[in-house]
């Protein structure tokens, strides 16, 4: 073991870490050093080559520390890794690890920065970390802000070759030959004469050797995996039912809970639990934080109990109706509520004429509602807590749980999960507290505690409300001035103060998609405020950039018809990064934009940069009898690279919906300090009688390889917005559209 | 009392409103049929009864007056059903909690129209929510069972 | 097996009836009933009939039923773009009752959960066509025997007494707001219309 454990420390991949960013980002410097989680219970014949890749005499196991919400990140880490060693798919198993530093993901650094993408210089590299940020808590070892790939490209690969080496070194000492005359495929060393040796075979002796160092990466022209079609791993579970979520998950002794939390996150007034106290199979029924619990010998059973609590609650400690939210909303544009300057080109001032373009737009809460309700199934002992959930932020959710049942975080070990969805919820961890709460109550029993439906609408973090106030004005039918400013609570900062870390500096993602628009307008100014005291709120797919986006690229739509100039031709000229202008030329091409159009169809035009990806997008509308109906999309986005064709146009389209469907019909409102929305009846999204045709091209001129789950949202709303005007005439700066318009 | 499922008898002691739903997976231990909403929003709990698709939140156990088919009984890892077939080559899944019950939507809608128009596939399948938004391959993972089932 | 599960699809379990939900069928006395206490008799029918518990799956020629009603909004049809086709049943794509199960142990207290009743979900002849009607199209399609399926008045009272469907849209649960007056109110209406001489307002 001690042997075991002093190569994996030394077989860190500084190479790997040079590329992937290994730079100073204040202090979160990346560890040049970590321990490798997996040399801890390594057994004899075993070998680890690093903290991705495990060989015994049996079998292959590589670990996907990013947490699969859905978008394919096992399937998309486990192909760079076999890439690399040279694995055929189907040949390994994957776990998703422990949470260890080792994960730590470096990608997402710069993440919450006030630099452009474009900005990639020394100054705004190295003076990163000032305003605080998801990376801060991401960083640590999480998923989100579409930076799966980012943080995986080139570590993953850099794994797989150094695994790859060792074992081709392995066998030359142990066949007499030269290492140089060995080759590698299908999970074996091939020698001189041809012979294969399995690397299940060499473990034992890759184990006690001092494993290659700095391998250098092969050229995309030999890659057998990247870029091609490969059928993800988890197709064929997910095809049939056998794949286990952490709700399909069944401990002996398991008991399961349900509960009763404040619709409101306060306090309970009074209960009455007499009823659910003898309802059949109810075990117990007691108080926790804000709410009670019932255990339960059956989900079912523990929900009845639950809804039949008869409780009243405190009232909220944010306004009780939602007119009084958009009121505070309202009342934010003032210095003092300023978060954010962060473009401020020519002199806008100057350049607004009294007749500039004005108008306000709005973004509604809305619910996150993954198909898998929040749930955790926990068991704490005296000197452990075990939690099996789908968490996409592992080692914070040790310290949330920790905290919660007095345990040190080094104590609590999770057995992360597939996620039946997640769309930035699970970068939460009150879900987990809660079932941690209950399950401490009833030591060394596992409680499986899952969210009804309706208590999972009433207690989500929704994406924030949001308001902004634009101007804009033209010249010689020219887009000459934009001034957007943009209010709304901060997600970020919501997120950090629930996990108790100071709420220090401002949030970018108030204007994300706005202040970083690729375009080069003489006159451009985003200025962002932040909203107090109204509900709290999360990051929802794409965060910021869901709202900030709509907001620029549908009032940007109404500055261009005001010049009188092409929507997709005026972004064109305005565009002032090549990667972004290679989407809008893509879309133009795909979508023929320009071609005459029967009567009643429309077409809009958006184009977002989020997380360092810039998508285009066309939308078609038609103006029918019964109501708008959505016909086509085409999208462009830039990636740089894109790994796994099928899974990209899968993610993307998917996030096209996603945009599309709750700009159609989604929002949460409050009254009586409570989410009136309860289910999907009206948190419908979109359903797929209403779903276009989407044709999607991933481009590949990005300097960098950036992730896709979130940056195709942002523009689909916009697009929308702006095809029903080309369709009807009809400017709609409010979502969810439906207020104004009927969907078919 | 009694239920059939997937070929096999079983007993069981559950209220009479007790959903099948939660029959099939807290007394069963059959874990591929899946709760999303309760309400008969989403879809992710369809089951077939005599072949006919319904959903198994809205069905009371002492309602169950037919044989019930799950995903386990549709078909396996190693020997997949034409549906199934086409929904692992069209790579249909993203998240995949929804998939169980899209795939029995449309194994039960085919066997009762196996060569549907483009709107009837529409207007079966709209029950079906998929919060990933893979709708586009569940349209063409239907025409490609469709084809599978006719040429079988 | 198509065939069967069509069947299958058809065979209505047998409507087992709630003791409250027996109705008296008791007409008042031939020639008992004016016109004016007949009309007033037609217009609470008319109450029941346009009401959304009722209206919404009398939807005529269209196969797709409405959402309507105090927790909805402005009318729309209903979500999930729901057609029950040629059939009424929704065979040719998702039938009524994959939702909307049959259902003899009662319950059906959901909260937006989909309605149930002991017999199988279908919608009504596209004769009955009642969803924004007015008094007088409603009055004369119940009264014409080419359009009500050839029943007398009596045999509406006995159809209103039987179907358990109809029976729902006064104990519709889930928090949904009942169709006015009761059933048993509704056939007392129906009868004393009946013996007025089915009268409409524009005779």
């Amino acid at each position: 073991m001690g042997r075991a454990r002093t190569i994996a420390r030394r077989t860190f991949l500084t190479g790997a870490v040079a590329i992937a960013g290994g730079v100073a980002f204040g202090t979160y410097l990346v560890r040049r050093d970590p321990q490798n989680p997996l040399a801890d219970g390594l057994g004899p014949g075993a070998a680890t080559f690093n903290p991705w890749v495990k060989i015994d005499a049996q079998k292959i196991t590589l670990i996907t520390p990013h947490a699969d919400i859905g978008q394919g990140a096992v399937h998309m880490q486990a192909t760079l890794l076999a890439e690399e060693l040279d694995l055929d798919l189907g040949q390994f198993d994957t776990e998703f690890g422990e949470p260890a530093p080792a994960y730590h993901n470096t990608a997402l650094a710069g993440e919450g920065t006030p630099y452009r993408i474009t900005d990639q210089g020394v100054v705004a590299r190295g003076t990163l970390a000032t305003i605080g940020g998801l990376a801060k808590i991401i960083g640590l070892q999480g998923t989100g802000g579409s930076s799966s790939v980012a943080d995986s490209f080139d570590k993953l690969r850099a794994a797989g070759a150094t695994a790859r080496e060792t074992l081709k070194l392995a066998a030359a000492q142990k066949h007499g030959v030269e290492g140089a005359d060995l080759t590698t495929k299908s999970g074996a060393v091939i020698l001189p004469d041809g012979t294969a040796i399995p690397y299940v075979d060499l473990a034992a002796d890759a184990a006690a050797i001092d494993p290659v160092r700095d391998v250098p990466l092969r050229a995309a022209s030999d890659w057998r995996l990247i870029g091609k079609p490969t059928q993800r791993s988890d197709i064929r579970a997910k095809s049939t039912g056998t794949l286990s979520y952490a709700i399909d998950l069944q401990l002996d002794g398991m008991v399961h809970a349900a509960v009763r939390l404040s619709p409101r996150r306060s306090g309970v007034r009074s209960f009455d639990a007499e009823a659910a106290r003898t309802m059949r199979g109810v075990v117990d029924v007691f108080p926790i934080t804000n709410g009670l619990a019932v255990l339960a010998d059956n989900t079912w059973r523990a929900f009845r109990a639950a809804e039949a609590i008869d409780v009243t609650w405190q009232d909220a400690a944010y306004p009780a109706e939602q007119a009084d939210h958009w009121k505070a909303v309202e009342a934010s544009f003032t210095d003092a509520h300023l978060d954010t300057s962060l473009r401020d080109d020519g002199d806008v001032e100057s350049a607004l004429a009294a007749d500039a373009v004005r108008a306000e737009y709005r973004v509604p809460y809305v619910a996150h509602a993954p198909l898998e309700p929040m749930m955790a199934l926990v068991r704490v002992t005296d000197d452990q807590v075990e939690v099996w959930t789908a968490h996409q932020l592992p080692r914070v959710l040790q310290q949330q749980v920790a905290g919660v049942t007095g345990h040190k975080s080094g104590q609590v070990v999770l057995h992360n999960q597939y996620a039946g969805g997640s769309f930035g919820n699970r970068l939460e961890c009150e879900y987990v507290a809660v079932a941690a709460e209950i399950a401490n109550q009833v030591r060394g029993t596992p409680v499986k505690m899952t969210f009804r439906r309706e208590e999972d609408f009433a207690q989500d973090f929704p994406r924030p409300l949001g308001m902004m106030r634009g101007a804009g004005d033209v010249d010689s039918g020219q887009v000459r001035a934009l001034a957007l400013d943009i209010a709304s609570p901060s997600p970020i900062g919501s997120m950090i103060g629930r996990l108790g870390l100071p709420q220090a500096g401002p949030d970018i993602q108030i204007p994300a998609g706005a202040w970083n628009a690729p375009y080069g307008i003489e006159n451009f100014r985003v200025r962002a405020y932040a909203t107090p005291g109204v509900a709290p709120v999360s990051s929802w797919r794409s965060v910021g950039a869901s709202g900030a986006g709509f907001f620029i690229e549908g009032f940007l739509d109404e500055v261009i018809h005001a010049a009188g100039a092409d929507p997709l031709e005026e972004r064109l000229r305005l565009c002032d990064w090549d990667v972004a202008r290679g989407t809008l030329e893509a879309v133009a091409e795909m979508s023929n934009w320009g071609e005459s159009l029967p009567e009643g169809k429309g077409r809009g035009v958006a184009m977002v940069e989020s997380f360092g990806v810039p998508v285009a997008e066309v939308v078609e509308v038609t103006d029918t009898p019964d109501g708008i109906r959505i016909d086509k999309v085409w999208v462009a986005a830039d990636v740089g690279t894109v790994v796994d064709p099928v899974n990209f146009e899968n993610n993307v389209q998917g996030a096209v919906v996603w945009g599309l469907g709750h700009a159609m019909n989604s929002e949460i409102t409050y009254s009586d300090g409570m989410a009136e929305q309860s289910n999907y009846h009206a948190a419908e999204g979109m359903r797929l009688y209403q779903a276009p045709q989407i044709m999607v091209r991933g481009l590949e001129t990005h300097f960098a390889v950036r992730g896709i789950g979130e940056p195709p949202v942002p523009p689909a709303a916009p697009a929308l917005a702006n095809a029903i005007f080309a369709a009807t005439g009809m400017r709609l700066r409010e979502m969810p559209f439906n207020r104004h318009v009927r969907f078919i | 009392m009694k239920l059939r499922v997937n070929g096999k008898d079983h007993h069981v002691d559950v209220e009479d409103d007790m959903p099948l739903l939660w029959v099939l997976r807290d007394e069963l231990g059959l874990m591929g049929t899946k709760y999303g909403c309760g309400i008969a929003q989403c879809g992710a709990c369809t089951v077939h009864m005599d072949g006919i698709a319904v959903r198994s939140c809205q069905l009371a156990a002492a309602d169950v007056d037919g044989d019930i088919t799950t995903i386990e009984g549709l078909g396996t890892p190693e020997s997949l059903h034409a549906v199934q077939e086409a929904w692992v080559e069209t790579q249909v899944a993203q998240c995949g909690y929804c998939q169980s019950g899209q795939i029995m939507q449309v194994a039960s809608f085919l066997d009762m129209n196996p060569e549907p128009t483009d709107d009837q596939i529409d207007a079966a399948m709209s029950g079906n929510l998929c919060r990933c938004g893979a709708y586009p391959r569940i349209r063409a993972a239907i025409r490609s069972a469709a084809g599978k089932m006719a040429a079988a | 097996m198509r065939i069967l599960l069509i069947a299958g699809l058809l065979a209505a379990a047998a409507p087992l009836m709630a003791a409250e939900d027996q109705v008296v069928i008791s007409p008042p006395a031939e020639g008992s009933v004016n016109l004016e206490t007949g009309l007033a008799a037609w217009d609470r029918i008319y109450e029941v009939a346009s009401h959304p518990r009722c209206s919404n799956c009398h939807v005529g020629d269209s196969d797709q039923p409405m959402w309507s009603g105090p927790s909805y909004g402005a009318p729309r049809p209903h979500g999930m773009n729901i057609r029950a086709g040629d059939s009424r049943i929704g065979a040719e794509t998702i039938p009524c009752r994959t939702c909307h199960v049959t259902n003899e142990t009662g319950g059906n207290d959901m909260p937006h959960g989909a309605p149930q009743v002991a017999d199988a979900w279908q919608l009504p002849p596209v004769e009955a066509d009642w969803f924004g009607r007015t008094s007088d199209e409603i009055c004369a399609q119940l009264r014409d025997p080419e359009r009500n399926d050839g029943r007398t008045f009596m045999e509406l009272a006995d159809h209103l007494g039987h179907d358990v469907i109809l029976h729902w849209a006064w104990n519709p649960g889930g928090t949904r707001e009942a169709a006015p007056y009761s059933l048993q109110e509704h056939v007392d209406d129906l009868l004393i219309w009946g013996v007025a001489g089915m009268p409409c307002h524009f005779d």
